[in-house]
């Protein structure tokens, strides 16, 4: 007995040794690498032409735009290869001007050249980026009419360009080395890509880790506050937060329902607001929009059964806030000077909601299917799809919850095999040519697969914004566009959602910016 | 002996054959990639262009005669989601994976073999009911749930060990124990049973009688004669901790096998499914092809009754 407990305190004693020996000390100086745990990569690419948007947070470090974009999601004359750019009267000739002396990451002059190259390809057949397809439409020609001037010649009269080509869309814009991806080919420059930016390519593991050095002075950031920027993925959030106490990470993205405990702790938590409004909609059949929802007051009395407030603090833990318009692309609202009044808000009456549907002659109801998935990024999405199931059986709507995954559920909906069922998706916030481009896919019928408002008003006026090149009838179009979309009860928005990031305690401060998919880490590492 | 394992071997290429008609299959009836590739914005032009650069425009017959056709001579194709050639990501993944299920062997192991040696010696002890708690929780308690308490406060509190990645000695530890755990309880019951009957053998009582010492009767005399169904086990579990981690991979962050199924899979990444699982399938064969040999060799009566 006596030599069981001895052995068991010998045990006990080589853990205790083996766990002090493991402990690593708290870091407590400046660390020359900057560490980002994400819980997605998303795609892992880092081919510009075949990431696209979504992995713009890591691109953007290595890669250059032809047009730069402040953290706020202006133009910016500052942060982008072009020092300036012009426009031909009649807006079909964009003139960009380069700035000199830029250098790829192998030692190549960025020129003109380059840019024609990038823009090219990402409009050729085999991009993947978000807004290939449109700009493939509008661009005519592209012209280098010397080393530092690049022409681009539009079909029709047009404002976009600028913007298409900015940080503050996809990654068309960003501009890639052509001696470099001629000579090696593009499976080399998917695998050990050179390009421009701050930052340029060490190793990528996938599945583990993107690793990338600094260069030793760049325009965009001066000389760099960290010489390296790590992003690791790590998918479970507990050794997310696990890594962050540890002081293994600087910046970590963490749920809505982890914020409190980590604010108490005194990690800071940097909210990206309103990064996606979190919108419903009927699923149109082939004709268009069906009974019941084809009735203005159905689609009233779906918004009105909804307690928004409820939805915000219950299933988001408070971080969220009600939303008032279908596809409201709130970061686009100041730049067409749209307001979203008190009248605009939907408020929490089942009562009117029940009167709505008795006076379309559905006081019994009516059956609804409802497809319940998780997104990237909404963790909560099933529990929305349930609880929002839950406020319309509420006013007599017979619902069925359906599970599927996304990519099931994008297919019924775009093939219109499910007419008036409802799906949602949380969709990317951006600015005024981002909400444009969205509505153009997902509120005007010509664009068929992916239209959900079904509203010829509304057609009419979004056909009109691409070739307007005065920018205050823009705003009016975009302003009107959301307000039809509101007054038609043309979807369910639900919340304004708002992802928190929290960094160590030692990290200063961080403006995350309201910029589609790019979280500005180069803001952290500017040494300006 | 040869022809034996010839017949093994042919056997094992058969198995090998319809799993990569059943995974070709199963993989494609999850629907289609390009509904997670591409953006919202992309028109029908983008989704057939696409479809068409991947080779996923092709009759299915000529898919599957084009991919066993490169996945016999090592090449399985591109990643769709990655865009890189999916041996290049088995290779990178599988190392971390045999390294992180050799080292749960090892810790699963070390905890089996006193656990299942002392509950044989003191049937019905306290020492017996303690061995077979532990290898009952290491059975029943989730494997997800022991890894994200595991993290929670070995790691993140009390900031003892790291909470994931590869880093280091230490940063097997946590993943490595967890994985291990799970096998301990087979272990350890395997080696209970099987000491037990070894003990009460006659041999056994012999050198008892004989005088020899009793820790020398247990640990040479008995244990080396447990040990048989032992080691055929703990081989078998080996290849299973190798393709089976995805849990463990996906809570330490550790960029494994397992990891890259579930990737593949989430994002219906064809290619790198069907590369994982006939990866997983030839380990597994091969695994089975070793035990199949090792008994032969042991016991002829084996190989010559077949």
């Amino acid at each position: 007995m006596n030599r069981a407990r001895g052995a068991v305190s010998v045990l006990l004693l080589v853990l205790a040794l083996v766990s002090v020996v493991m402990v690593e000390p708290g870091r407590a100086q400046a660390k020359p690498e900057l560490t980002v745990a994400l819980s997605s990569f998303s795609t892992e690419v880092l081919d510009p032409a075949l990431g696209g948007h979504i992995v713009k947070y890591y691109l953007s470090l290595m890669f250059d735009y032809l047009v730069g974009t402040t953290p706020d999601g202006q133009p910016s004359r500052d942060g982008g290869l072009a020092s300036r750019w012009e426009n031909s009267p009649d807006y079909k000739r964009w003139t960009f001007y380069l700035r000199k002396g830029v250098k790829f990451h192998n030692g190549d002059e960025v020129t003109s050249e380059d840019v024609k190259f990038s823009l090219q390809r990402a409009t050729g057949k085999r991009s993947t980026t978000g807004y290939a397809g449109p700009l493939r439409t509008l661009i005519q020609d592209i012209e280098t009419p010397a080393p530092d001037r690049v022409v681009i010649v539009t079909k029709d009269p047009t404002l976009i360009i600028p913007t298409y080509l900015s940080r503050s869309l996809s990654t068309e814009g960003m501009v890639l080395p052509r001696k470099y991806i001629e000579a090696n080919g593009d499976d080399v420059f998917a695998r050990k890509p050179v390009g421009s930016g701050p930052y340029k390519f060490v190793e990528q593991v996938t599945g583990s880790h993107i690793r990338l050095t600094a260069v030793d002075s760049h325009w965009r950031i001066g000389t760099p506050r960290y010489k390296s920027i790590l992003f690791r993925l790590v998918p479970e959030e507990t050794t997310r937060i696990a890594l962050l106490r540890r002081g293994e990470v600087d910046v970590a993205d963490v749920s809505r329902e982890r914020v409190r405990e980590l604010e108490k702790e005194g990690f800071p938590i940097h909210f990206r607001r309103e990064e996606a409004i979190l919108s419903m909609w009927w699923v149109l059949g082939p004709d268009g929009r069906t009974a019941p929802s084809k009735d203005k007051r159905v689609r009233e009395a779906m918004n009105l059964a909804l307690d928004r407030a409820e939805i915000a603090a219950a299933i988001f833990a408070g971080k969220a806030d009600p939303a008032a318009v279908p596809l409201g692309l709130s970061w686009s609202f100041k730049d067409v000077g749209f307001r979203v009044t008190p009248e605009m808000a939907y408020p929490h009456d089942p009562a009117r909601a029940k009167k709505l549907l008795a006076d379309a002659g559905l006081a019994a109801g009516f059956n609804l299917d409802v497809y319940a998935y998780q997104l990237p990024g909404l963790p909560e999405g099933k529990a929305l799809a349930e609880a929002v199931a839950g406020y319309w059986e509420k006013i007599g709507i017979k619902t069925r919850l359906i599970p599927v995954d996304y990519p099931a559920f994008r297919k019924l909906w775009v093939d219109r095999q499910i007419p008036g069922a409802i799906g949602y998706y949380n969709i990317a916030n951006r600015d005024w040519i981002g909400a444009y481009a969205l509505l153009e896919k997902m509120a005007y019928s010509p664009s068929k697969p992916n239209d959900t408002a079904n509203d010829p008003e509304i057609d009419g006026m979004i056909a009109q914004v691409m070739r307007q090149t005065d920018k205050e009838k823009i705003n009016a179009l975009m302003r009107n566009t959301f307000a039809r979309l509101r007054s038609e009860h043309s979807g369910i928005p639900v919340v304004y959602l708002h992802s928190p990031y929290a960094t160590s305690k030692t990290l200063g401060r961080w403006n995350v910016g309201t910029v589609m998919y790019d979280l500005f880490i180069d803001q952290l590492a500017a040494g300006k | 002996m040869f022809r034996f394992i010839g017949a093994r071997l042919v056997q094992s290429l058969i198995a090998l054959a319809i799993i990569s008609v059943v995974i070709f299959v199963l993989a494609r009836t999850t629907g289609d990639p390009l509904y997670l590739i591409l953006p919202m914005s992309a028109t029908q032009e983008d989704f057939a262009n696409a479809r068409k650069y991947l080779g996923l425009d092709r009759p299915y017959v000529e898919q599957y005669l084009s991919f066993v056709g490169r996945a016999v001579t090592g090449d399985f194709g591109m990643s769709l989601r990655a865009r890189r050639p999916v041996s290049e990501l088995i290779r990178e993944r599988l190392p971390n994976s045999l390294k992180l299920a050799a080292f749960a062997m090892g810790i699963s192991l070390v905890m089996a073999f006193p656990l299942g040696v002392m509950a044989a010696v003191k049937k019905g002890t306290g020492l017996d009911r303690a061995a077979q708690i532990i290898s009952v929780l290491g059975q029943s308690l989730p494997t997800f749930w022991v890894a994200i308490l595991l993290v929670e406060f070995v790691a993140g509190r009390l900031q003892w060990l790291p909470a994931g990645g590869i880093s280091g000695f230490s940063s097997y530890i946590l993943p490595g124990f967890t994985l291990g755990w799970f096998v301990v309880a087979g272990l350890m019951r395997l080696l209970r049973s099987g000491m037990l009957e070894v003990l009460d053998s006659e041999y056994v009582k012999l050198a008892r009688v004989k005088g020899v010492a009793e820790r020398r009767v247990i640990w040479l005399h008995a244990l080396r004669n447990a040990l048989i169904p032992v080691v055929t086990f703990a081989g078998i579990y080996f290849s299973i901790l190798v393709t089976t981690a995805i849990v463990v991979e996906t809570v330490f962050a550790w960029p494994g096998l397992g990891r890259l199924a579930y990737e593949g899979i989430s994002s219906r990444d064809f290619p790198v499914i069907q590369a994982v699982v006939l990866t997983t399938a030839a380990i597994v064969a091969l695994v089975n092809l070793c035990v199949d040999c090792l008994y032969a060799f042991i016991d002829p009566r084996i190989r010559y009754a077949r």
